[in-house]
């Protein structure tokens, strides 16, 4: 932190005082070429640090604050680094980045000092862009919320979150908090008690004005919401969710919500619940637990209102008796504020936790009255009808959806679930809330020494792969073989499937645990499981082998061991802990990775492309890397003579432009024009290289056939569609000696960078080849990097998949070894140019490798012959 | 399996997060843990009693790591301390070895990886 500030000071010190960074080195051609390079090796370093940083998220790593403040600094200053880098070669071309850069490390810093940071105007989050990581910002009752609809995917009332940032700012308009400090400071002095106190507080907040962004914030997101509704519809529900130190539960009870409130009535339903912060029992309570005022902040959930034909509550777990190991659901028909505040009797079911959800005892009680929505907002008690008063309020199906329901929230919240919810007027189950069931201390009783129970359960595997996610989950096996498989997934099964493939996101947020064969933790897969939180061990090598459909199995994703049979001693040892994913730390990690990971840059091409554009450190990178090249290829190198010289085009039969610039001995002395033909090439690797890039037979001139999903997902990515336009496939450079070469390419949307080192010295010999990105669809790209990877595989390369980024090493073979995987990999690039778009199903890859793997062959017997 | 007594662990480390994320890691694996996030306590605790194992991180506030694990050794020779750090350097590792720690370990670290250096530690207990 001490270094950052100082870099932040320094950095400031230039663009405040006017200070330019430092003018750029001589300006000769290898010192330009030298920066380059560095960018490049930055470039790489910090795509390797952000995937690593995310697979800290997965639970298997054991790390602290101190990581996650050192991870954030390296990459600063990679970042930095990079941006000086440009502009040493550029000559200052990209000041603007400095400004981005600062900006977003300013929000990184901010978040590691402990302050939440979200945009200024974000008074009000709407549900499907909130998760548990802006707890601090909308309370735990919100974020949970959102979880469960964008998660769990359960339906949920439509609404928004009033920040607490609204709330802080409403009290430091016009001197608020001040005068409530004055009422507070009186009761504390005894001087009025807390009825008093709380009434007192409760008219300033009703006359105190609302910043008028703040009103209008809300007022717009109220529009919003009920727009499409006809008028005799737009009523809200408005609750509470307060943030403070200990988390929301304790308040429980303390704060008001209100129930079928006409929508133009939000801003005063505001004020009443955020007055409930200073009610009467809030203050006592606070005081008692040693909470300092000002560590409570109120945050706001305003949702559309769910007209109830019956509600209820439903633990997951029976707190009552745990050991016995049942749900409990209580019901009444109409709205459940009326059997929360206890006033009515509700049905009861005790439902078994496993399929298929038997009724173990079902309590129907008389209900002669429901708590209804009153026209004109508010509710009061109606009768019911007669034939409906000793009728059950939820038939066997309704139950055993509920349960489900119930479990897939235990399964993501790790920890037995209190939720309230409702079925709405089509029949339709809304959650309303969910919250942890406060039962910590007694699953501690239910699991006496975990480590004698684990004895007694036979181990299938253990310690093979990698832990992709952790936790712990268990049920029947189901073995996905193929897409038909994928479509009979039954709910919470453990999918067990040969290859990790991002296909599977469709399946796994229903999925108890998953188990592959092959993948790594780095993968796609690896991250929608860390994304939904599914327990998944990654590339056992033997899953499908030894486990078939129908047995029952328990996945310990924290240990790495697969055990035979349901554990639930397991599962409910887990309940004991505190999950990972609500510890601060992970909380932390995953928003500074929001200011670090994602791409918002892609089309160098659109006027996007600008440093003011970046708002993550991915987003300066691709931008550096990308005007890097440009520069090389196009930038006119003013004072560099001997460059501009240098700078060549090669002549070539295949739809592929190349710019070469020749930094020592790269090229034959006869290479005089500004065009060079490959006979002309010096450069051992590059003439390797171009050697297999032009073989007939790879490069399929017909376009290729786009279907419609891939056209979809380009045009929602905002390209514009020219896959297979040989003119727009993008500009390519190569930077060559002797015995070295660096290319890097951009053939339709591939990034491909190729670095090499051949010299008759065996020792020295090295190959890198690193591949990104692309135009289709997730799925597809990481079939392309599974294709890339067995290919590399098989000729020898060290490779690495992580995600779409393929990065393949190779050392110290023979010149004549390395030159045939110089050609190798020019039949790679003619190969793959457009290939992701074929690739439409996991079959097509091992056709492809097939057919590459005969072609290589084919082309490697005819040059042998030739020679 | 059968199994003789439970050994114990004492881990201290100043970051609470640390200590209560290897507690369950290790006691599903049937040790008996302590934890602690300030090096009093720990030393106070190590005076009344002796642990088979100790995991200690060594840059805290108060009294260093390096400081109680030689208290630890000194007080009982065949405890067996590894120790994790976000800070290592070839200085700090090789003092460790010296004065006798069984394992050192970088953080991040896997849990995995701890739970393979505990159970080492436990195999050299029990050879002893």
């Amino acid at each position: 932190m001490a270094v950052s500030s100082s870099l932040r000071n320094t950095l400031s010190g230039w663009i405040k005082g006017g200070r330019r960074p430092p003018a750029p080195p001589g300006e000769r051609l290898a010192e330009l070429f030298a920066l380059f390079q560095q960018i490049l090796k930055f470039n790489n370093q910090v795509l390797d640090k952000i995937a690593d940083m995310g697979t800290k998220l997965g639970g298997s790593y054991i790390f602290d604050r101190h990581y996650i403040e050192t991870a954030c600094q390296e990459l600063s200053e990679m970042v930095y680094h990079m941006i000086n880098d440009l502009n040493a070669m550029t000559h200052n071309r990209y000041m603007a980045l400095y400004d981005a850069f600062l900006a977003i490390n300013h929000d990184i810093q901010e978040e590691l000092a402990g302050r939440v940071v979200i945009p200024h105007s974000d008074y009000v989050i709407p549900y499907q862009a909130l998760s548990a990581d802006f707890v601090e910002v909308v309370g735990g009752k919100n974020a949970n919320l959102a979880e469960v609809k964008n998660l769990v995917g359960l339906a949920t009332p439509d609404g928004f979150a009033v920040t607490t940032s609204a709330y802080q700012d409403w009290l430091e308009h016009e001197g608020l908090k001040d005068e409530i400090a004055v009422e507070l400071f009186h009761w504390h002095r005894r001087e009025i008690d807390e009825q008093e106190a709380a009434q007192r507080i409760a008219q300033l907040l009703e006359r105190a004005p609302l910043p008028p962004r703040l009103e209008r914030a809300i007022r717009r997101a109220t529009e919003r919401l009920v727009k499409h509704l006809p008028p005799e519809k737009r009523f809200l529900a408005l609750r509470s969710s307060a943030v403070g130190e200990d988390g929301e539960h304790s308040f429980a009870g303390q704060f008001t919500s209100l129930v079928n409130l006409p929508a133009e009535k939000v801003l005063e339903g505001y004020r009443k619940v955020v007055a409930s912060l200073f009610s009467a029992p809030g203050l006592v309570y606070r005081r008692d637990k040693g909470f300092a005022d000002q560590e409570v902040s109120m945050a706001v959930g305003c949702q559309l209102m769910v007209d109830a034909r019956a509600s209820g509550v439903m633990y997951t777990l029976d707190p009552r008796d745990l050991k016995r190991e049942v749900m409990l659901i209580s019901s009444v028909w109409g709205l459940g504020g009326a059997m929360v505040g206890g006033e009515v009797m509700a049905d009861q079911y005790q439902v078994e936790r496993r399929p298929p959800y038997r009724c173990l005892g079902i309590d129907i009680v008389r209900k002669p009255e429901r708590l209804a929505c009153a026209p004109g907002g508010g509710t009061r008690m109606a009768p019911v009808p007669d034939k409906l008063q000793t009728a059950s309020c939820l038939n066997v199906d309704q139950v055993r959806r509920l349960a489900e329901a119930g479990l897939a929230l235990e399964k993501h919240f790790k920890h037995p679930q209190d939720v309230e919810w409702s079925l709405d007027g089509q029949g339709r189950l809304v959650i309303l809330q969910a919250r942890p069931l406060n039962v910590r201390a007694g699953m501690a009783s239910m699991v006496p020494d975990i480590s004698k129970v684990l004895d007694d359960y036979p181990i299938i595997f253990h310690h093979v792969g990698s832990v992709a996610q952790g936790g712990v989950g268990s049920g029947k096996v189901f073995v996905v073989r193929n897409e038909d498989d994928l479509e009979r997934f039954p709910d919470q099964a453990v999918l067990v499937t040969r290859q990790s493939s991002p296909r599977l996101a469709k399946v796994m947020r229903r999925a108890a645990a998953v188990l592959t064969d092959l993948g790594s933790p780095t993968g796609h897969m690896a991250t929608i499981a860390r994304e939904y939180r599914v327990p998944a061990i990654v590339g056992t090598g033997l899953a499908t082998e030894l486990l078939k459909t129908g047995m029952e199995v328990t996945v310990d994703a924290r240990q790495n061991v697969v055990y035979a049979g349901i554990v639930k001693e397991l599962r409910y040892f887990e309940f004991s802990e505190e999950s990972f994913e609500e510890t601060y730390e992970y909380r932390l990690l995953r928003r500074v990775l929001r200011k670090i990971s994602p791409l918002n840059l892609i089309d160098a091409s659109s006027p996007e492309f600008q440093p003011a554009s970046c708002s993550t450190f991915h987003d300066i990178t691709r931008f550096v890397h990308e005007k890097a090249v440009q520069y090389l290829i196009q930038g006119d190198f003013r004072r560099h003579a001997d460059a501009a010289k240098a700078r060549k085009r090669l002549k070539c039969e295949v739809p592929i432009s190349l710019v070469l610039i020749d930094i020592g001995d790269g090229l034959r002395p006869d290479a005089l024009g500004r065009e060079v033909d490959p006979q002309q090439l010096r450069s051992i690797p590059m003439r390797a290289f171009v050697q297999g890039l032009v073989q007939p037979g790879l490069w399929s001139t017909d376009s290729v056939p786009v279907d419609f999903s891939s056209f979809m997902s380009s045009l929602t990515r905002t390209f514009s569609f020219s896959v297979a336009s040989p003119k727009h496939l993008g500009q390519n450079l190569a930077v060559i000696s002797k015995h070295y070469t660096n290319i890097t390419l951009r053939l339709g949307y591939h990034f491909t960078m190729i670095d090499a080192y051949i010299t008759e010295e065996t020792n020295d010999n090295h190959a890198y080849f690193r591949f990104l990105g692309g135009v289709t669809d997730i799925m597809r790209r990481s079939r392309r990097a599974a294709l890339l990877e067995r290919i590399l595989d098989r000729n020898d390369f060290r490779v690495e998949v992580r995600g779409d980024l393929v990065v393949a090493r190779i050392k110290k073979l023979s010149r004549r070894q390395m030159e045939a995987r110089m050609r190798l990999l020019g039949y790679l690039v003619a190969f793959t140019r457009q290939l992701d778009v074929k690739l439409v199903n996991d079959k097509e890859v091992v056709r492809a490798v097939d057919e590459f793997l005969r072609l290589q062959e084919t082309i490697e017997k005819r040059l042998e012959k030739q020679a | 399996m059968e199994r003789k007594d439970k050994l114990g662990i004492l881990i201290l480390d100043d970051e609470p997060i640390v200590v209560r994320r290897l507690k369950p890691a290790l006691e599903k694996m049937g040790y008996e843990v302590e934890t602690f996030t300030r090096s009093a306590d720990a030393l106070a605790r190590i005076e009344e009693k002796d642990f088979d194992i100790v995991i200690t991180d060594l840059k805290m506030e108060g009294v260093d790591g390096m400081t109680f694990l030689t208290k630890v050794k000194e007080r009982s020779p065949r405890t067996e301390v590894i120790v994790i750090t976000g800070f290592a350097t070839m200085n700090t590792t090789k003092e460790s070895f010296q004065k006798g720690v069984f394992d050192f370990l970088a953080k991040p670290f896997k849990i995995a990886e701890i739970q393979e250096a505990v159970k080492r530690a436990e195999e050299k207990i029990r050879r002893s």
